[in-house]
This record gives structure tokens, C-alpha cells and sequence, in this order.
């Protein structure tokens, strides 16, 4: 071996030792002090907002230290590094904001609140949140902020085809879309009546759902675990929405997520729009080409006489691999307390899951338009993440798909819902039953 | 005649140049469109029909900077884009280095199991990404191995079999008579690979790490995953796509756009400089016959 | 001859120590993540779960790959045995698929239909997206490198000539490359945006091919090439830039000595600069199709779940069923195509293989 080559063996050597070894997360607290890391989102002001609680819970538990993450707002994305922390059974996040969806696929990695005091509160929450969150008995997740869909009209179009309310059901939804629409087409060629979220994602499972529920045809897995979806309410339902594409909504909404139907509705570009609460705001926004044009209203009903909203929000969960479960519950409680939720009302319009919240003065001045949505929350439709538990992902995209393939014209309602059907039993292993 | 072989060449000419053109416009136009994005509001990139340049609802032109001033004033931006550099160039310089000693190895030595060593290398890079995603981690968790030095082992993982196959391949090319005749004249195969073929190889070689950089400047589902639980190290992709509006669901696309061009005019200008002085290296090294 | 003999071993050695790094390197990241991946092919474990974990054997693989031709008989009119025809085509009507394919001990779902010597077929899969999102790959693959390498080729003999500006275009080249596939993703699916909001659209609408509502990435038809296109343009300049090293490396004297012997330029190109490209032409081609054959960051952002591409296949089943076995297995798949492929090109194309 030449002097050169084994001065070459050693600076390759070199040059890898400190890659390979450097190791530099210490994981070491200082005594006395426990530490609680909360996985949150980083949306706008969110995480700002949350660093402002966990500052005034430190200062009066001077004894905890609380570190928020930032997570990816996107829900795979961040279903994904969930997922990652579970596999890996990882203690470094004690607390987790979970979606409305996935407390009864990712059950077995939560606590249960009810064993660390949520007993007290958990009554004064949306029953049918609260009902979602809890999974054979055990509260996985705190409700924190909730959310559900609405239907958005322009009230300037309405009055001007002399319309004198919003539409009450489907059909006369879809009447009034194609009328509007026809009239506007001349001046504005990009108009389109009515937009939604048609993309094959959960948006559209929520979509979907409101149809067929608002028509009768159950929620795709009734809560007594029942295969509902092949009836001919849902396949009716699915069949009108297929018949809207292209005709009153634009052929392309069956690519579209909230963002979509959003940026068409806030450019003045359709009459009708369903989404969440978010919106709202963001359509009154000083430069948007809508402001105090538009207003909500609940989504429109079909035979079963009453709309359907699907339910959406947030929850807090502690995680079984927490190091410290009582502190990080204790946190997770105070955050989804009262007073907490107001706060959040108050400046950030995070829709309460307060009952009693919905009446209070201060949070009317301040956002008088989510007083007028307690009556969607109270009747809002949960998505049946806990009837299928641990398996509503892939219900859900099931349902998704097959929906989408009715809407994209590959297959008719009838085979579909009759496909979906088998797709449930073999995935479930439930009967069937009526909704 | 004479005119006809003026016409001849320029009719070539002027094809040659708008072939230029052409690709010019083709490789630079959707970068032109992330500009004119970048400087729309939000109200402005909804209008229908999309507009080339900025213009507010009258037609006037009427572009904003708001999201980059949204964009630098995100000071996870700015580490973002050194967390990148660091990243991006240590693996460079790593699968450089290590892949052309495999290199030359591969190429102009003798010695026996020669193409199962080249399989292997190559077939490290032939499962994708998101399948070794999960091994991976809990590789890096167990060793303690922090997020930066994580994903820059990583990265070799799919930079290394690149760098080593190219760079075998370049080697190859090279006349076995120069290892022969420096032998002959008493330097040892490493001398001979260090101070003879190496610089042949150079535009190989910025070429491999040009693109190895790049790829790794890229990256994303990794970075994502190694750096969920440190953001201080998360890198520049990773960060934009945690970029969000004001509201939950509301994309940004405008900031979007306005990162995209942050972070691509530095490389261009980088790349540009650089491959001025290889070139100049080239041209002045190069060995006749 | 000692000395040759000496040489000789002296070189093994050298060569062992200079390969030494770069296996330590792939031996302590790889050696678990992808041994793992072949293990959980055979089990069927879930991903972040504590359930117990079972040996399926080639169950997965079974499941994945499972593919059945039955014949559709045409429905008949129970009153008179007539074949039911579609009073508008005349064509007659089949038995729907789903009650023909089997359903034990696997579903079978439709695929596709087809004719053959008058009778009516189905093909069925059980697992219709894998089978799908292979043949979308493979497809993907096939156009996206054959127009990458065509334009990469086109772009590196034009820059490999020397004319004012070759440096802002050679650095200009980089763009599509340089831009984080996240970020231009995105910005291509506004382009290709279903309204007038989308630049392509508004195109295509000046042109007169459309009526500015085409909605490119929902549409079947349409899919495949949105795809292609946004990764030709991404990726040609790594092929051209490849490619324009390659030519580099030809010595000037070939070429003064082929215009000297009155050669072309096109017989000068296919003689002399192609077979010498081909080395370098075989590398870029091998790691493009590899490339192309585990595309993710497009599809998944693009496309997301409305039409799979085998890696992000693997990524729903992993994040949305938490299936870690089941795509394991699909994982192991397609590894196995890609080993094919890259074998094939080495031993047809040739290059590293082949001593001069």
C-alpha cells in the first residue's frame, strides 16, 4: 500500500466518521423541568396564536415547558408523519391535532381522556363531535374547533334573476344555477353556476356525503355498522350531482379541491359555491371582486326534507408514547377549555365546540356570522370514521373513487354503488342494511 | 455557385438560431409564468382569462410584491436555504469524492467482480423512494443520527450509484495508453487516477455534481419526514410546502411562485459563473493525441 | 513476468480499497430499509400499528397481480330466447362484469372488455389500480424518455457549438431542473388549470383549439401527456446536460480529421459523434428510465389519487390503508421491472459493459 493510497483510505475515512456519528438531538431534559411538544399547524396565525397560549400556561405552570411544532397543512402530508411517529412509537410528541377523521383509525395510539379528567367538560360539546371522537368507550381525542360545509350564493345575482331566497332544495338549486348561469354567459364567458369540490379526495367523500344523507340515503356505514350505500336515495343523489358536471358546474370540477371552487366563486365567476366557513372571510377580504355580495346559508335538503352539513374541525389528542400523559392531558384540556375556544373565537374565527359559546355577546360582536352556524353544527353529519374504525381511510377512498367515477362519466350510479357495496363487505366484513 | 453556398449557409444559420429561440422560449417560458404569478395578488390570479402580465381589474398593469415581501419576511425561508446548501452541497462533494475513487476503480482496474459490484450500486436506486422511506428512518432514529447528516446519507443513497456510473463510464472513455505510459513512467495507478485522469474527467465531473446537487436541492419526502421533528433543519422545498395562507385550506400560490424564483435565480447565476471557468480549465488542459 | 503478476494484485487491492467507502456507505443506509422491504412483502403488516404481524407468503404478491380472463355471455330475453340488443346501436347487450368475475377466494374487479372471434370478454384484476398504474408507468416511461433524450440530444449539439450566449443558455438550460419538483408541480397544474384561470387553456382558446374549458388533468385522455409533459420539461436539461458532457469528451481532432476525409455534417454525426455517445448515451438512458419508472413527486401532486402511477400507489397504500406489506410487495415489483429494464439497455445499448 502506497503512502498515498492510505493517506486516501484515511481522509475518505475522515470525511465519513463525522457524517456517520454526529448525533446531535440531545434528548436529555434538565431535571425538574418536563417538557410537552404539541404537533400543530402553522397555518396564518395558528401557530402564532398557539405559542401565545403555551406562554401564558407556562407562566402559570412554571414547572412545564411546552415546544409546538409545525406540521404540513395538507392531511395526507401530515396523516403521513403522524404515521411516521407511530410506527417509530416515538415520544417525541406528546400532544397531536387530529382531524375529525382519524380518531377511529389511529385509536390505538391515544389515550383516553376520560381517564385524565375530560369526564367534566365532554358533555358541554357538540354531541355528535363528541360521539365522533369516542371509540368503544374511550375519548380519544378533546374537541377543539369545528368546522362543517355550507352553501355560499351571490345576493346580488338572486335579486337580479328576482330569486327570493336561497335555494331550499337540490332541485331548485339547480334550477336557479342554470338560469343565472344562462344569463350571465353573455357578458362573462368564464360564469358557471355552481361550484364544489368534485376532486377524488376526501373533499369530495364530504361532498358526497351531504348529497346522499340530505336525500335519505344514510351515510355510507350506519353507526350500527350497517353497509347502507346501495340504495336508491345514495344512487340517486350521485346520479343528480353527475348530471350538474359540465351542465351547471364546470367540466373541470372534477379536479376541484376547496381552493378551486374558491378562487372561481371569489372571482365573481359562480353563483353558487359550497365550502367551509373559511371563506367567508376571505370573500369579504378588502380586494376580493365579491365583497358584501355573497351569504351562507345551510346546504339544500333533498326527500329527506333537512340539508346536511358534514362535520369537519380539529381535535387534541395525547399520545400512549408521551413520556408524560398526565401534563400533556392536562395542556390538551386547558387548550380545549371555554375560555380557550372563546379566545380563539374571538381572533382567529376557530368555530367553538362550546355549545354554550354560540351565545355568548362577545363572541357575536366580534364574528356575528359564527353565531348563524350553530344550527349546521348542531345538525351537522359526521363522516362514519367510527362505525368503519380502524379502516375509514380506505372506506373513504372507496367511496371517493366510486363517486368520482360517476361523476367523470365511467360508470353509472347504479353499478357503482353496487361495486362499492362489495368493495365494503370484503374490506368491513359488515351485512348489509338499510340506512 | 458561389451565392448558392452564402444562401446555403444562411438558411442554416438563421434555422440554427431559431432553433435557439425556440428552446430558449420552451425551457424558460413556465419560469417566465412563475414570475408573472409571483407578482399577482390573490384576487389577481383569479381573474379568468389569466393575464400575462399583472394587471388589476380596469387592465391596467399593476404588479405587487407582496409575497416576496411575505416570502423573505418568513424566516424560515432564509434557513431553509442554507439548511438546503449545506445539504445539498455535502452530498455532492461526499458522492464526488467517495464515487470516483469506485470509479476509477470500476473502470481502469483489473480486478474480479466487476459487474456485480456495478449491479448492486445500481440497484440501491432502482426502489422508490417512498418504499424505503420507513426502513430509513428508523435506520437514522436508531443511530441517532440528527436530521441534516440524515438526510445527506440519504441522498446518498441515490446520488452515489449516479456519480459512481457515470463517472465509470467517463473513465472508461479515457485511453487505457496515458494509465500506460505514466506507469511506464514509474507512478503508481492512484498517482496516475489523481493527477492524470481526474482532471480529464472534469467536465464528468461538474456535470455529475451539478446534477447531484440539484437533485438533492430537490428532494422532498425524505426532508420532510427527517426533519418533522426539527424544524430548524428543514430545507428549502420542505418549507415551501409548508408555506400557508391565512386561513387553513387557503394555498398561497402567489408566495409559492415568489420562493420559486428566490430560489432559482441564485443557481442560475451560481451555475453560470461555474461553468465559465470549467470550460476555461477545459480548453487550456487538454491533452493532444 | 513477476512484475505484471505484482501489478496486477496491486491493482485488486487498490480497486477493493477504492470501492471499500462507497460500500460501507450503501451497506449502513441501505442494507435495512430495503431488507426490510422484501421481508414485510410476505407478511402482512400494517404500517404504525401494533397489530400482530403474519406470514402471508405470496399472498400480496397473489393479490396484486392477479389477472383473469372470463367470457360475457349475452343476455338473452327470458320470454323468448332472444339475444337482448341496444335498440339504439343494434349491438347486443352483455352480462354486466361484476356478476361473472370471481369473487373467491379473490374479487376480481373489471378492467377491460374485449372481442375476440365474436364473443364478448372481460379482464379482470384484483387489484385494478396496481394494474393500472403499472400500465400508466410503463407508458409514462416510454414517451417521457424517448422525447427527453430526442430534445436533450437536440439541445446538447446546439450548445456544444459555439455561438454568442452559449454561457446564459447553457446556465438558462438549468432552469426546469433547478426548480424544486414540489414548487413546479404546482405551478404547472395552474397552468393546466380546468378554467380560463389556466395559461394552457387561454393558449389553447387563441389558438382555436378549444373553448378555454378543457379540463387536462381530470380528463383520461389528457392525463397521461399533462404528465409528460411537465416532466420533459423538467428533465430535458439533465439529459441534455449529460449529453453535452458526453460530446465534450470527444477530441476536436476526430472531427477536423473527418472534414478533412469531406464528411458531412449528418454523416459525421451518425459515424463518428453517435457510436462515440452511445456510452454516455446508454448511462443517461438507464438512469432516465429508472427515473421514470418510479415517478412520484408529479403524480402524487398532479394527479393525487385520480390516477396512480406505481409509486404513489405504494405511498396510498402505505399512508391511507397503512398497508406496509401490501405495498412492500408492490414496492418489490417494480423493482424486479426496473432490474429488467436496466439489464436490457446495458446488455442492448452496451457502454460500461463493453471494452473498447
Amino acid at each position: 500500500m502506497g503512502k498515498r493510497q492510505r493517506l486516501a483510505a484515511l481522509v475518505t475515512a475522515l470525511l465519513l466518521l463525522p457524517v456517520l456519528f454526529a448525533s446531535a438531538r440531545g434528548t436529555q431534559e434538565p431535571p425538574g423541568e418536563i417538557v410537552i411538544n404539541i404537533a400543530s399547524g402553522a397555518v396564518g396565525t395558528e401557530y402564532e396564536r398557539l405559542l401565545e397560549q403555551a406562554e401564558r400556561y407556562m407562566a402559570d405552570h412554571p414547572d412545564i415547558k411546552i415546544e409546538a411544532l409545525s406540521t404540513p397543512d395538507l392531511a395526507t402530508d401530515r396523516l403521513g408523519l403522524y404515521l411516521q411517529f407511530f410506527e417509530a412509537m416515538s415520544p417525541d410528541l406528546d400532544v397531536y391535532m387530529i382531524d375529525v377523521i382519524w380518531p377511529g383509525d389511529l385509536a390505538e395510539h391515544f389515550v383516553d381522556l376520560y381517564e385524565y379528567g375530560a369526564e367534566a367538560q365532554a358533555k358541554e360539546h357538540f354531541p355528535a363531535i363528541l360521539q365522533n371522537n369516542t371509540v368503544d368507550g374511550k375519548l380519544v381525542g378533546m374537541p377543539w374547533f369545528t368546522d362543517a360545509g355550507l352553501l355560499y350564493y351571490r345576493t346580488d345575482l338572486l335579486d337580479k334573476y328576482a330569486y327570493g331566497g336561497p335555494p331550499a332544495t337540490w332541485a331548485d338549486l339547480e334550477a336557479m344555477a342554470a338560469k343565472i348561469q344562462a344569463g350571465e354567459r353573455a357578458a362573462n364567458p368564464d360564469f358557471w353556476g355552481f361550484v364544489w369540490q368534485g376532486n377524488a379526495y376526501e373533499g369530495l367523500t364530504c361532498d358526497a356525503l351531504e348529497w346522499i344523507f340530505s336525500n335519505g340515503g344514510g351515510t355510507i356505514v350506519s353507526p350500527d355498522r350497517k353497509i347502507t350505500i346501495n340504495n336508491r336515495f345514495a344512487i340517486e343523489a350521485v346520479d343528480t350531482a353527475a348530471r350538474w358536471v359540465g351542465a351547471i358546474s364546470p367540466p373541470g370540477v372534477t379536479g376541484f379541491g376547496e381552493e378551486d371552487a374558491r378562487n372561481m366563486w371569489q372571482a365573481g365567476n359562480a353563483a353558487f359555491m359550497r365550502n367551509w366557513p373559511y371563506a367567508y372571510r376571505l370573500g369579504n377580504a378588502d380586494d376580493s371582486a365579491i365583497k358584501d355580495k355573497f351569504d351562507v346559508t345551510p346546504l339544500p335538503a333533498g326527500r329527506s326534507g333537512h340539508g346536511a352539513a358534514t362535520l369537519g374541525g380539529w381535535q387534541l389528542g395525547v399520545s400512549t408514547y408521551s413520556t408524560h400523559p398526565k401534563e400533556a392531558a392536562e395542556f390538551a384540556l386547558w387548550l380545549t377549555s371555554a375560555p380557550e375556544q372563546k379566545y380563539k373565537a374571538v381572533k382567529d374565527s376557530n368555530n367553538p365546540t362550546f355549545m354554550s359559546l354560540y351565545d355568548d355577546p362577545e363572541i357575536e360582536a366580534a364574528s356575528p356570522f359564527m353565531v348563524k352556524l350553530y344550527d349546521v353544527f348542531i345538525n351537522a353529519v359526521a363522516r362514519p370514521s367510527t362505525a368503519t374504525a380502524p379502516k375509514y381511510n380506505e372506506t373513504s377512498v372507496l367511496f371517493f373513487t366510486a363517486v368520482h367515477n360517476v361523476l367523470t362519466g365511467k360508470l353509472d350510479g347504479r353499478t357503482a354503488m353496487e361495486e362499492l357495496e362489495l368493495d365494503l363487505q370484503d374490506l368491513l366484513g359488515y351485512p348489509v342494511g338499510q340506512p | 455557385m458561389k451565392s448558392k453556398n452564402i444562401a446555403a449557409r444562411a438558411l442554416r444559420s438563421s434555422l440554427f438560431w431559431l432553433l435557439i429561440v425556440l428552446i430558449f422560449f420552451y425551457l424558460a417560458f413556465p419560469f417566465y409564468w412563475a414570475v408573472n404569478s409571483s407578482l399577482k395578488t390573490e384576487p389577481q390570479l383569479q381573474m379568468t382569462p389569466a393575464t400575462m402580465v399583472p394587471r388589476d381589474a380596469g387592465g391596467d398593469f399593476a404588479p405587487s410584491l407582496q409575497n416576496y415581501a411575505a416570502v423573505f419576511a418568513n424566516p424560515r425561508f432564509v434557513r431553509g436555504l442554507i439548511n438546503s446548501c449545506i445539504v445539498a452541497v455535502s452530498t455532492t462533494v461526499l458522492a464526488l469524492t467517495v464515487g470516483s475513487f469506485a470509479a476509477f476503480a470500476l473502470g481502469k482496474l483489473r480486478f474480479r467482480g466487476k459487474t456485480p459490484s456495478l449491479y448492486v450500486i445500481l440497484a440501491m436506486t432502482m426502489f422508490p423512494q417512498v418504499a424505503v422511506l420507513t426502513g430509513l428512518y428508523a435506520v437514522i432514529r436508531t443511530l441517532g443520527i440528527s436530521a441534516i447528516p440524515g438526510m445527506i446519507l440519504s441522498y446518498l443513497l441515490f446520488a452515489l450509484p449516479f456519480t459512481v456510473w457515470v463517472m465509470t463510464s467517463f473513465f472508461k472513455g479515457l485511453p487505457t495508453s496515458l494509465l500506460q505510459s505514466a506507469q511506464v513512467d514509474g507512478a503508481t495507478p492512484f498517482q496516475s487516477f489523481y493527477m492524470i485522469l481526474l482532471p480529464l474527467t472534469a467536465p464528468a465531473l461538474v456535470t455529475t455534481g451539478l446534477l447531484a446537487f440539484i437533485a438533492a436541492w430537490n428532494e422532498y419526502l425524505f426532508a420532510l419526514t427527517f426533519t418533522s421533528i426539527q424544524p430548524s433543519a428543514r430545507t428549502v422545498p420542505v418549507v415551501i410546502a409548508l408555506f400557508t395562507g391565512q386561513v387553513s385550506r387557503q394555498e398561497p400560490f402567489g408566495e409559492i411562485m415568489a420562493a420559486a424564483v428566490i430560489v432559482t435565480i441564485p443557481l442560475i447565476v451560481l451555475v453560470f459563473i461555474f461553468q465559465r471557468k470549467i470550460v476555461a480549465g477545459l480548453t487550456a488542459g487538454a491533452v493532444k493525441g | 513476468m513477476t512484475r505484471s503478476t505484482e501489478l496486477v494484485k496491486h491493482e485488486a487491492r487498490l480497486a477493493y480499497l477504492l470501492l471499500l467507502p462507497s460500500f460501507i456507505i450503501l451497506i449502513v443506509i441501505a442494507f435495512y430499509p430495503l431488507a426490510s422491504v422484501f421481508v414485510n412483502s410476505f407478511t402482512d403488516k400494517e404500517f404504525a400499528s401494533a397489530r400482530a404481524v403474519n406470514f402471508v407468503g405470496l399472498e400480496n404478491y397473489g393479490r396484486l397481480l392477479g389477472l383473469t380472463v372470463k367470457p360475457l355471455p349475452p343476455l338473452t330475453d327470458p320470454a323468448s330466447g332472444q339475444i337482448q340488443r341496444d335498440p339504439a346501436s343494434g349491438e347486443p347487450l352483455y352480462e354486466r362484469p361484476v356478476k361473472v368475475l370471481p369473487r373467491e377466494p379473490r374479487r376480481y374487479k373489471e378492467l377491460r372488455q374485449f372481442n375476440l372471434l365474436g364473443s364478448r370478454y372481460v379482464l379482470g384484476a384484483s387489484d385494478r389500480n396496481f394494474i393500472r398504474g403499472m400500465a400508466d408507468t410503463l407508458a409514462f416511461t416510454l414517451l417521457s424518455v424517448l422525447l427527453e433524450t430526442f430534445l436533450g440530444l437536440i439541445i446538447a449539439l446546439v450548445l456544444h457549438s459555439r455561438f454568442k450566449g452559449r454561457g446564459l443558455m447553457r446556465a438558462m438550460m438549468l432552469v426546469p431542473w433547478a426548480v424544486p419538483t414540489a414548487v413546479s408541480s404546482r405551478m404547472w397544474a395552474w397552468m393546466f388549470a380546468s378554467t380560463r384561470i389556466g395559461f394552457v387553456n387561454v393558449l389553447f382558446q387563441n389558438l382555436g383549439l378549444g373553448d378555454g374549458q378543457i379540463a387536462f388533468i381530470t380528463e383520461e385522455a389528457w392525463q397521461l401527456w399533462v404528465m409528460v409533459a411537465i416532466d420533459v420539461w423538467k428533465t430535458t436539461p439533465f439529459m441534455a446536460l449529460l449529453l453535452l458532457a458526453g460530446l465534450q469528451l470527444i477530441p476536436e481532432q476526430m472531427y477536423e480529421a473527418a472534414n478533412v476525409d469531406g464528411a458531412g455534417k449528418i454523416r459525421q454525426f451518425w459515424n463518428l459523434t453517435l457510436p462515440l455517445l452511445r456510452p454516455t448515451l446508454a448511462i443517461a438512458l438507464v438512469f432516465r428510465t429508472l427515473d421514470a419508472l418510479r415517478v412520484f413527486d408529479v403524480f402524487q401532486i398532479v394527479l393525487a389519487q385520480k390516477r396512480y402511477s406505481v409509486a404513489s400507489f405504494i405511498y396510498y397504500q402505505l399512508i391511507d390503508n397503512q398497508a406496509a406489506g401490501y405495498s412492500s410487495a408492490a414496492s418489490v415489483i417494480i423493482f424486479f421491472l426496473i432490474f429488467l429494464f436496466a439489464v436490457l439497455y446495458i446488455r442492448v445499448i452496451g457502454g460500461v459493459q463493453n471494452e473498447e
